[in-house]
């Protein structure tokens, strides 16, 4: 293999595809990148058998061929290079890196022994094509609620189904549920994207004005942006049936423009880091008022009040951390919360209507 | 049949390849079908799919044919706990209904608490395995011993007899041997019981006349008795158990048993059955050091999906000493406080929880510390102090053994003299009186007891 590629190139597919490479595997190999050059193009890959994320830049290739190298060592080198030509040349298993004053050998293994790269048949596949500021919002905002608890493994994804024509994102950790359409959709699917993908996917966009192309397969799932290439497992299993948890209707219903609800929280939780977490809110119809009220036993307590709409007085008590998180992730400038006493979840949104995202927390017990 | 032949199949491939290939690659795949069209083999994931139908398709039909059978063509399909897995569902998913709380419970809800161990044929728990024991230097010679046990049964350390303190890891290790063995050998007839339940099923033969009991465990390949001791005192019982043993020894079948002495120890032990005993392998389960609590602990965080610093798990490891399973119970607690709280389970946390698990229960000893600990303090073998020597530099650290079971133990005189292997409590009660009273008159002994205790809560 023989051929020349620019540095910035190089070094953005090389950091990008490193973050898979794995360390802590069983296979030595998984914890190298491979290169191999695809006509006029370089590919760069990396996988830890659960995703391989492909990177394509261009080359001038003088001679065809593959290896593959430890990840973390040629990717620390390439980005300390000044910008400018990089040659690379393969002669018995070493990578010759070549560029200006600089240059290195470093010892690959033979790209025979690195796994095959799934492909995916995408005429039998369904297909979506997704503008990057919708994706990047949507999945911000659901990753949030995913669980992080590997015991209960088809929590530990985002599921992306269609519902009623829509392609419905939702995640839950048994706390907290959100839910977001993305986009209309004709086709039935069904599909627990781990958690570690969507990020990986998140940090691979990087100008808005992209799109991005999701094709769902019978067991996986891949994402394309321009160059680059993700493909990952889903998670077997059924996501339960969470639309059952959504209430119908809410006794308490409070209106209210977030930079003062988010500030009023905020305040609060200070108060509240000794009770893990927890705050008192109360919605006061015939005032007009909601306030919240914490306490920290040896530190002091906290009362923060705020002129809202209220319709129907009622009590609940939240965890903070939860409410701050689904305030961050919301969208518009003013806030419908609503509930239903004590006991039953608390839904919040936006005010307005063309979000199409909800937030539902659990309260806590008091 | 098709498991079989897969096995076979495997047996060759396992040679050819490297460890690690075979384990990330060939590990839970299966020959699902195999017809005049072709052998269909279950692959876990698309990756291992893809490798196979690139890379291994050749060398599996290669290793096929050595077994007889050329199929026209090898499929590979993703099978994922013992069900195809398909996109095109309902829109709705069925199946695992959830009711609202049990799918957002409030937060208030410990999320650790496991599912019950799932019990299969044979009184094993498929959750204990080689796999996830985490071996050391106070217990890889008991580990190491019984591999070579789950590798040859019958051959080997027969029978194999482990013995150590609560919650050190010997029933993980008898039930690794016993799904090792089943895995292997999937024919073999592995019994785990307890000598407790080995004496219940005999009493019922006895009083009901219940048919069948000789049977049940002269006809396995492989019999693991928990908790020996308890058969201690029961002679009828030890005779059937003998017979029983014998019978299997005979047969070349595998014999596992713990105690949680040696059988020496055991007082009313009958003598044909200790010499028995002793004739395997007899191997001493200890505490486990430092690094090894470290790495039991990372272990079973990480099994909980928690990532614990390296601070906090040596705080834990620093302050649980005696077993492991109050260690994975202060973990435990750990881990539920902090998910309770939402808050993350740093050192600080630890060090607020675990403030009052060490103040709240007193120093935890046991008799065989105590034992230890005398013999050691005037260098002796604990052999000697339990033995039946009567020279005065042995009967006066066996006297102050009696001494402290009796002061830091409470136990009762029949109790003290059955743990050093006495069968009359006279001499236990005469020993605890006469170095009670030394230790008013002798200031040699007062200052000989108080060192040896000093030590033990040290």
């Amino acid at each position: 293999m023989e051929l020349t590629v620019t540095q910035e190139n190089l070094a953005r597919a090389l950091t990008a595809v490193g973050r898979v490479a794995s360390t802590k595997t069983q296979l030595p190999i998984l914890s190298n990148i491979l290169l191999r050059t695809d006509k006029n193009r370089l590919l760069i890959a990396a996988t830890n058998l659960e995703i391989a994320t492909t990177q394509y830049i261009g080359a001038k290739v003088v001679k065809p061929g593959a290896i593959t190298i430890p990840a973390r060592l040629v990717s620390e080198f390439i980005s300390n290079l000044p910008n400018g030509q990089v040659d690379l040349k393969v002669t018995n298993d070493n990578l010759h890196i070549k560029s200006g004053n600089y240059s290195s050998i470093i010892n690959g293994v033979i790209a025979d022994d690195f796994p095959e790269l799934p492909t995916i048949n995408e005429s039998s596949s369904i297909r979506y094509s997704v503008k990057t500021e919708d994706f990047k919002q949507a999945v911000s905002q659901t990753i949030i609620t995913a669980s992080n608890d590997s015991t209960r493994p088809v929590l530990t994804g985002v599921y992306w189904h269609s519902h009623e024509g829509q392609l419905v994102l939702a995640a839950t950790d048994g706390y907290r549920l959100s839910e977001r359409q993305l986009v209309a959709t004709t086709s039935e699917v069904s599909a627990i994207i781990p958690t570690q993908t969507l990020q990986e996917v998140m940090r691979t966009i990087t100008d808005d004005g992209e799109e991005v192309d999701i094709l769902f397969d019978e067991t996986q799932v891949r994402f394309r942006i321009n160059e680059a290439e993700i493909i990952s497992r889903l998670i077997d299993g059924n996501f339960p049936d969470y639309r059952q948890l959504i209430p119908k209707k809410s006794d308490t219903t409070v209106t209210i423009a977030k930079p003062e609800f988010v500030r009023i929280v905020k305040i609060a939780g200070l108060f509240a880091r000794e009770s893990g977490g927890s705050i008192n809110l109360t919605a006061d119809e015939d005032n007009k008022n909601l306030s919240i009220h914490s306490i920290a036993s040896e530190l002091g307590e906290n009362t923060s009040e705020a002129t809202v709409k209220v319709k129907g007085s009622g009590q609940i008590t939240l965890n903070s951390r939860y409410l701050t998180e689904a305030l961050s992730v919301i969208e518009g400038d003013e806030i419908e919360f609503s509930f239903s006493g004590k006991i039953s979840p608390c839904i919040i949104k936006s005010t307005d209507k063309n979000t199409n995202y909800y937030h539902i927390i659990m309260p806590l017990r008091s | 049949m098709h498991h079989a032949l897969w096995q076979s199949v495997l047996g060759e491939i396992e040679l050819s390849v490297s460890h690690a290939t075979f384990t990330t690659w060939f590990k839970n795949t299966e020959l699902v079908d195999q017809n005049e069209s072709g052998v269909v083999i279950a692959v876990p994931n698309i990756f291992a799919k893809k490798q196979f139908e690139i890379k291994f398709n050749d060398q599996i039909k290669g290793v096929l044919a050595k077994n007889g059978i050329t199929p026209k063509q090898i499929t590979y399909t993703i099978i994922t706990n013992g069900k195809k897995t398909r996109v095109n569902r309902e829109t709705t998913p069925t199946g695992e209904q959830q009711t609202a709380d049990e799918l957002l419970g409030t937060p208030t809800k410990n999320m650790y608490t496991q599912n019950a161990p799932l019990t299969q044929a044979g009184g094993l728990n498929p959750r204990y395995t080689f796999d996830n024991f985490i071996v050391g230097s106070s217990n890889d010679l008991a580990y190491t011993a019984s591999q070579a046990v789950a590798a040859n049964p019958g051959v080997k350390y027969n029978p194999l007899y482990l013995y150590g303190g609560v919650g050190l890891g010997k029933t993980h290790l008898m039930q690794a041997i016993g799904n090792e063995i089943t895995k292997t050998q999937p024919g073999a007839r592995v019994v785990y019981i307890s000598s407790e339940t080995f004496v219940n099923e005999f009493l019922d033969h006895i009083r009901f006349k219940k048919k069948g009991f000789s049977d049940k465990y002269r006809n396995v390949d492989v019999l693991i008795v928990d908790d020996m001791q308890f058969i201690a005192g029961k002679e009828k019982t030890q005779e059937e158990f003998f017979h029983t043993f014998n019978h299997l020894h005979q047969n070349n079948k595998q014999i596992i048993i713990s105690s949680d002495k040696p059988p020496k120890s055991i007082p009313t032990l009958t003598e044909r059955l200790r010499s028995r005993f002793e004739m395997g392998m007899t191997i001493d389960v200890q505490m486990p050091d430092f690094e090894t609590r470290c790495a039991i602990l990372k272990a079973k965080a990480s099994l909980s999906g928690i990532e614990l610093g390296q601070e906090t798990v040596e705080y834990l490891a620093n302050n649980i000493k005696t077993n492991v399973r109050e260690l994975e119970g202060a973990l435990n607690q750990l881990l539920a406080y902090a998910e309770m709280r939402g808050i993350s389970p740093d050192i600080s946390t630890a060090e607020g929880l675990l403030g009052n698990v060490r103040h709240s229960r007193p120093q935890h000893i046991t008799s065989k510390q105590i034992i230890e600990r005398t013999a050691k303090h005037f260098q002796l073998q604990v052999d000697e102090v339990c033995g039946s020597k009567r020279d005065k530099y042995i009967v006066v650290p066996r006297q102050i053994a009696m001494y402290l079971l009796r002061s830091e133990l409470h136990l009762s005189f029949p109790k003290i003299a059955g743990e050093l292997g006495r069968k009359d409590h006279t001499t236990a009660i005469h020993s605890v009186e006469k170095i009670e009273k030394a230790i008013k008159l002798d200031f040699l002994i007062r200052e000989q007891v108080a060192s040896i205790r000093e030590k033990l809560y040290a």
